[in-house]
């Protein structure tokens, strides 16, 4: 699988290369800019993309400008975004598409290669991999919405892993649950939550992650 | 068709006409029972303003007697009045500690605050004053009109009853002819009636005299002729401290001048606040401020100039006192006061004119009726509505020859050019105070500095402080925990070989702390300057800040660029202030942030719909916002009216970098 690698700290991006390669990556590019960023997705269409946020020469979301602008001309582009830190804004941005296999993870995340590398991998089959940082937020922002405060303590729990781009079988496996108690407690979540059942993985995340951004829109006052 | 005899129709409808009228002359009794009503409460209103106490009664009564008119009105002509609607009196507030608070005063007991803001509410509701003018003047006019059928009817009736001492057929005939004039106008004079209580009381801005700009025009003007009236009399008072201050110098060279000058200060003080109040101007304090205390020299005496003192409190009199002597505003003020009696005429004489030609000929003659009728009835001495004319006339035989209602129009013209003057005298007052009271440039620069070198102590203050809790930070938690990671990549180093699993365990562990390390790290540098305002300015920032709180906020931006830095940071912490107290302390359940930037001018409002009657104490997370906010000459500014909404508004003057780039 194709990686193009975007990542200006010199120790860092040498990491990240060792790491991919070491899990059977195989690196198109690795650089270290926005404009460099650009001209690599263009020139090699990779499998997967991993990007941090800031990148030079403004050193201000150049990375994440970069990776939504190949998205528009590269539609469905698998794209990994990592930072130092995680907003619900940017996320919102990224998953606004609708497209999917889209990452958001905080760079900590690396310390963990298995679950990094299962991310990349993820994103790469055209899922979805919210950092639980991200997911949180999202949560306790509405806690003030009340058909989220309808759901059971375990309903949650569920939730909370469904956002982040969990299949059925992962969560079933992390909560100790039966695959198919897992479809029960998601089609109640579904059910209270007002959102059409589905089946594929990627589509049920976003349906989850736009239902928690739309119900933090406050009305238009009069 | 059916046939029917005339009369059959004709009778029924004579029979509801006649009831009609009939039932209009007992109503125009009423009426005028009504008007003798409101003359008497406006005696015992008058009565009761005087004894504040008893007001709110009167007041009550007022309003009852007004809405009972304007029901009448309506039932009975159909004229519709609209109704005033209740008075809101807000509830005093309580502190914490059990005292309740009024205009910075403390009161143990609910009565006294409540009360004061009964008498602030109705001092304030703009129907009073309608409705007092109503009761003075409805004898005269509605309720006349309304008592005539009654009268007509009732010397009808005396005409017929043979008192008038008419031959029997004359008397007969003009007793029921009145009679039946009384009962033909009796529903015109009830018409009459309620369209004069709808004059009368209705909201002013409904009125013709008010939508034909004649009100206004009016108003404007005879405000203008009562303000310089009332800055002459304040001058006055500014003049006889000047007088003092003349003396004080004469009779000791200047050495009771400090004595003098803080009462001559107070007293220009109090124009300057009025002067504010009345005219367009700003009038700010223009004084220099107090000299620093004077430092203890080595041999322990205070120099103040070429003089040494052994006590410290003589020193700081002694510098006191050369402040004001050298403080060029205590001369300003001197040199403005002497201009008080030559401005004392001018602005006299709209108010002079106003007073002789309205009150004096206009509204005199308009009000002779009720008091010159009963003296007249009583006594026999007729007193002429136009007294003050003919009394003129005495000293001036030349009026004499002029008719005597002629005066009337005299009165209106004169108070007229009164009201013409006003403005032009008032801004005539207001020129020389511009001269003269406000702040020299030397002033304006001496204030500016010692507001600079506070707002700067406080900026290194808290920038210190800042950097101390960073440090401390850093030292208990990142670096501890990568001294930690070292520590444990050491023993896993030398526990490999002999003890795998127990090197596995130490391996986890090391991640962990290193994982802690990273988390406290990121929420180190968000609290010094959050990575997504750096990454996107203000506007983005405020929104990813939005999101993350527990309330539905609503964020408008209009930034053409982005914004200096460090005015960036300071008002980004304000909006996060702001919103956590929305969110912890305002039962807020929306909450709107709009940033906009105008003229130079950087505006941070926050609107929430909380329960209001937030205080700005010293030393909270708002006041920090306000000194940093100072640093920049910026202002933070918070209006919290006991039930809401709460807004925070905070406007820094700052200059815009490139235009925005990122879209957003």
């Amino acid at each position: 699988m194709r990686v193009v690698l975007a990542e200006d700290l010199h120790i860092l991006r040498d990491g990240l290369v060792i790491l991919l390669e070491a899990h059977g990556f195989s690196i198109a590019a690795a650089v270290d800019n926005g404009p460099d960023l650009r001209r690599a997705l263009a020139e090699h269409r990779p499998d997967v993309a991993v990007v941090d946020v800031r990148l030079p020469p403004t050193f201000t979301d150049e990375g994440l400008q970069a990776a939504l602008r190949a998205r528009q001309d590269i539609p469905g582009l698998p794209v990994l975004v990592l930072s130092q830190h995680v907003e619900q804004l940017y996320a919102r941005e990224l998953l606004a598409d609708g497209a999917g296999a889209i990452g958001y993870l905080l760079k900590d995340r690396v310390l963990n290669a298995e679950q990094f590398i299962d991310a990349v991998r993820r994103v790469a089959a055209g899922g979805t991999a919210m950092d639980p940082e991200v997911i949180a937020k999202l949560l306790t922002a509405g806690t003030r919405n009340a058909p989220l405060a309808r759901l059971t303590p375990r309903e949650r729990e569920v939730l909370e892993l469904m956002a982040q781009g969990r299949s059925n079988a992962f969560i079933g496996q992390r909560l100790f649950l039966s695959e198919s108690a897992v479809g029960k407690h998601t089609a109640s979540i579904f059910a209270k939550l007002d959102l059409p059942p589905s089946d594929d993985d990627n589509r049920r995340v976003l349906a989850v992650l736009a239902y928690l951004n739309d119900s933090r829109e406050p009305p238009p006052r009069r | 068709m059916c046939r029917t005899h005339p009369a059959a129709s004709v009778v029924p409808m004579m029979n509801s006409m006649l009831r009609r009228h009939l039932l209009s002359v007992a109503r125009g009794l009423v009426l005028f029972g009504v008007a003798v009503a409101a003359l008497v409460l406006s005696v015992l209103g008058i009565v009761a303003a005087t004894l504040v106490v008893p007001y709110p009664l009167a007041a009550r009564a007022v309003r009852g007697l007004s809405n009972l008119s304007r029901r009448l009105a309506h039932d009975w002509s159909a004229v519709a009045i609209e109704v005033p609607p209740p008075i809101d009196v807000p509830e005093p507030r309580r502190r914490e500690d059990g005292w309740y608070v009024h205009d910075n005063q403390l009161y143990k007991h609910r009565t006294m605050p409540a009360f004061l803001l009964r008498i602030q509410a109705l001092s304030k509701d703009q129907y009073f004053g309608r409705e007092w003018g109503w009761m003075f003047t409805d004898i005269v006019a509605g309720g006349l009109v309304a008592a005539l059928p009654t009268a007509l009817v009732v010397v009808g009736a005396l005409a017929v009853a043979g008192v008038f001492g008419f031959p029997g057929a004359v008397a007969v005939a003009v007793g029921v002819a009145s009679i039946l004039l009384g009962v033909a106008v009796a529903p015109l004079a009830v018409r009459l009636n309620a369209l004069w209580t709808r004059t009368m009381l209705q909201p002013s801005d409904r009125s013709w005299w008010h939508r034909s700009g004649i009100g206004p025009w009016v108003g404007r003007r005879s405000a203008a002729t009562w303000h310089s009236a009332g800055l002459v009399g304040l001058s006055f008072a500014a003049f006889g401290a000047a007088l003092l201050t003349v003396a004080a110098i004469v009779v000791s060279f200047g050495g009771l001048l400090p004595l003098v000058s803080p009462l001559s200060r107070q007293l220009v003080g109090l124009y300057r606040t009025y002067a504010r109040k009345w005219t367009d101007e700003e009038l700010p304090t223009p004084y220099l401020p107090a000299p620093p205390p004077p430092l203890r020299g080595s041999d322990g005496s205070y120099q103040v100039g070429r003089v040494l003192y052994a006590e410290r409190a003589a020193a700081i009199r002694a510098a006191r006192h050369g402040g004001v002597l050298r403080d060029p505003a205590t001369w300003r003020d001197l040199l403005w006061s002497a201009g008080a009696p030559l401005f004392a005429v001018p602005g006299l004489i709209p108010a002079t004119l106003v007073s002789v030609g309205f009150f004096g000929l206009v509204w005199q003659a308009l009000w002779w009726a009720p008091w010159g009728v009963p003296i007249g009835l009583f006594t026999g001495y007729w007193v002429s509505p136009f007294y003050l004319w003919q009394g003129a006339g005495l000293l001036a035989p030349n009026l004499a020859a002029v008719p005597d209602w002629v005066s009337v129009f005299i009165g209106l013209a004169v108070s007229g050019v009164g009201l013409l003057l006003a403005i032009p005298v008032l801004r005539m007052r207001e020129w020389w105070d511009r001269l003269l009271l406000t702040p020299t440039r030397s002033a304006r620069l001496a204030q500016r500095v010692v507001d600079l070198t506070e707002s700067r102590a406080h900026a290194a203050d808290a920038q210190a402080a800042e950097l101390r809790r960073i440090e401390r930070d850093l030292h208990d938690g990142a670096q501890a925990r990568l001294v930690s990671v070292g520590l444990s990549l050491a023993a896993i180093e030398a526990l490999m070989e002999t003890d795998p699993a127990r090197a596995r365990a130490l391996l986890a562990q090391a991640r962990e702390s290193s994982a802690t390390a990273l988390t406290e790290l990121r929420s180190l540098v968000r609290g010094i300057h959050p990575p997504v305002l750096a990454e996107r300015g203000l506007g983005e920032a405020v929104r990813a800040v939005a999101l993350d709180t527990p309330l539905p906020v609503a964020v408008a931006v209009d930034l053409p660029g982005r914004v200096e830095s460090p005015v960036e940071t300071a008002a980004y912490f304000g909006v996060c202030e702001a919103l956590a107290n929305a969110a912890r302390h305002a039962d807020a359940t929306r909450v709107d942030v709009d940033i906009r930037y105008h003229d130079g001018l950087l505006t941070v409002t926050v609107t929430d719909d909380g329960r209001g009657g937030a205080e700005p104490t010293t030393g909270s997370g708002l006041d920090g916002v306000r000194r940093r906010l100072a640093t920049f000459d910026g202002v933070l500014d918070i209006a919290s009216p006991p039930g809401g909404p709460t807004v925070v508004t905070m406007e820094v003057p700052c200059a815009l970098s490139s235009p925005k780039t990122s879209t957003s």
